[in-house]
């Protein structure tokens, strides 16, 4: 956190919104050239991932962990991520409604994002997006997935934090463990307490997660919680302030900056192989697999501004 | 398939007091199919609320849905919180149950385009594609 003492500038929603744009609409040039000699936030900010299948409740949870995080005197920025339509490319982005009911916090930034080329229940350059949010001074960054698939993956490498939000029902369970949704997970929220099963299925998830291989490991805790009431919200909060502090004693600050570096780079080679290969020549499809993997693959770069 | 808000970022909103929305998602329906990313504030918000989401947003469009017969005080009241937010560049349209009579008087505290319901839904989609090319 900043000088308790200094007033901080309030955020201009208009520049950042604007700059949000810019930054997600961006080509893979463009967003290099923002990026170029960028070391990054200089401050610690802390990456919250919300991750789930869809309808679970993450917006509805993440509206409520929102205020908890604002009560700490903290400024928090929440990305969250609907999925485009297949057909038209269009999107309803229906998250923030649920974040920001009443709108009227100053600590507060909402924006949302359609997933446009992104298969991965994340958005176009949402790297980009986090590292620009980051250096706009906020102190928490969250970022909402789509609801769907297997979008764990991804998020894990981009956040400090990743919450997996459950909720009771018949064969979540099982899907859950086959989507591999049990070994990402820093912290599990088994949401709609006010549900039958709830209770049961906290218990059944501890009893599935990976255990720690030693005392130094991170044991992902199981919070029971209602969207709807705000319970379990304070002990959501706790949980992801231990994290935080196991995080800060038991990972080197280096490798963790190398995973979301390689991970960050990732993302701009994958986006700009899809501009070459949607913007190809159809001629370039008619030659052999070999041929057009070494066309393909020499169009990738282009001289660094 | 109709493309022809692709690309555009349109936030549809509620102000004031009534409690019907089924128009709005009507229309938040029609542009996501022509292809805009569609944000919908849903019941009843603050112009501030509006003005502020039109902001984060960074949106090509604002569409107001009003049918509380309020529509010119909440339009003016909108069009300044647009101003406080320094987004009153953003094209302001209305929608809903407007009398052909205060057309005019909207048109003067900001509002680009007028909707009525004798419009369909196809011809709403193109008016406000022709007016964000
Ligand atoms: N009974 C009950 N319903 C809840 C609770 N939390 C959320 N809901 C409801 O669950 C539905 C989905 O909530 P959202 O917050 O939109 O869920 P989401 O996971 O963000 O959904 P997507 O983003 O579409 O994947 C809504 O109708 C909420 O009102 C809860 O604790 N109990
Ligand atoms: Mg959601």
């Amino acid at each position: 956190m900043t000088d308790a003492t200094a007033p901080r500038a309030p955020i201009n929603r208009r520049a950042l919104g604007r700059a949000l744009s810019r930054i997600a609409d961006a080509m893979v040039a463009e967003a290099l050239a923002v990026l170029d000699g960028e070391a990054g936030a200089a401050r610690e900010v802390w990456r919250c991932g919300i991750t789930g299948p869809a309808g679970v409740g993450k917006s509805s949870l993440v509206g409520r962990f929102v205020n908890a995080r604002l009560a700490h005197k903290r400024r928090v920025g929440v990305v969250a991520i609907d999925p485009s339509s297949p057909y038209s490319q269009g999107a309803i982005l229906g998250d923030r409604i649920r974040i920001d009911a009443h709108g009227d916090d100053a600590e507060l930034f909402v924006r949302s994002l359609a997933s446009r080329h992104a298969r991965d229940g994340l958005a176009d350059n949402i790297a980009n997006v986090l590292a620009l949010l980051e250096a706009h001074d906020f102190d928490d960054v969250l970022v909402e997935t789509v609801g769907a698939g297997q979008s764990q993956y991804e998020v894990r490498e981009l956040v400090d934090t990743l919450i997996v939000v459950l909720m009771p029902g018949a064969g979540d369970m099982v899907q859950a463990v086959k989507a591999g949704i049990l070994e990402t997970g820093d912290i599990y929220v088994i949401n709609k307490a006010d549900r039958p099963g709830a209770k049961e299925m906290v218990a059944e998830i501890a009893s599935v997660l990976r255990h720690p291989q030693s005392s130094d490991d991170w044991l992902p805790p199981v919070v029971l919680a209602s969207a709807l009431g705000g319970d379990g919200i304070a002990e959501l909060d706790a949980a992801c302030e231990a994290h935080r502090a196991w995080r800060a004693s038991h990972l080197d600050a280096a490798t963790a900056r190398r995973t979301r570096r390689r991970a960050h780079v990732r993302a701009l080679v994958a986006r700009r192989l899809a501009e070459v290969t949607d913007g190809a020549d159809d001629a370039l499809w008619d030659v052999d697999v070999a041929s057009a993997y070494h066309a393909v693959v020499a169009g990738l770069d282009y001289p660094r501004r | 398939m109709a493309t022809q808000l692709q690309g555009k970022r349109i936030l549809i909103a509620k102000p004031g007091l009534d409690g019907h929305d089924v128009g709005a998602k009507v229309i938040a329906l029609a542009l996501r199919d022509a292809g805009a990313e569609v944000i919908y504030t849903g019941l009843r918000k603050t112009p501030d609320y509006i003005a502020r989401v039109a902001a984060e947003e960074n949106v090509d469009a604002v569409g107001l849905s009003i049918l509380s017969g309020s529509h010119l005080e909440l339009v003016k009241l909108t069009a300044a919180a647009l101003k406080r937010e320094h987004a009153d560049d953003v094209p302001l349209f209305v929608g809903g149950t407007i009398p052909r009579g205060d057309w005019n008087a909207l048109k003067e505290s900001g509002v680009d385009c007028v909707f009525d319901s004798e419009m369909s839904l196809e011809q709403i989609v193109d008016e406000v594609a022709r007016r964000l090319a």
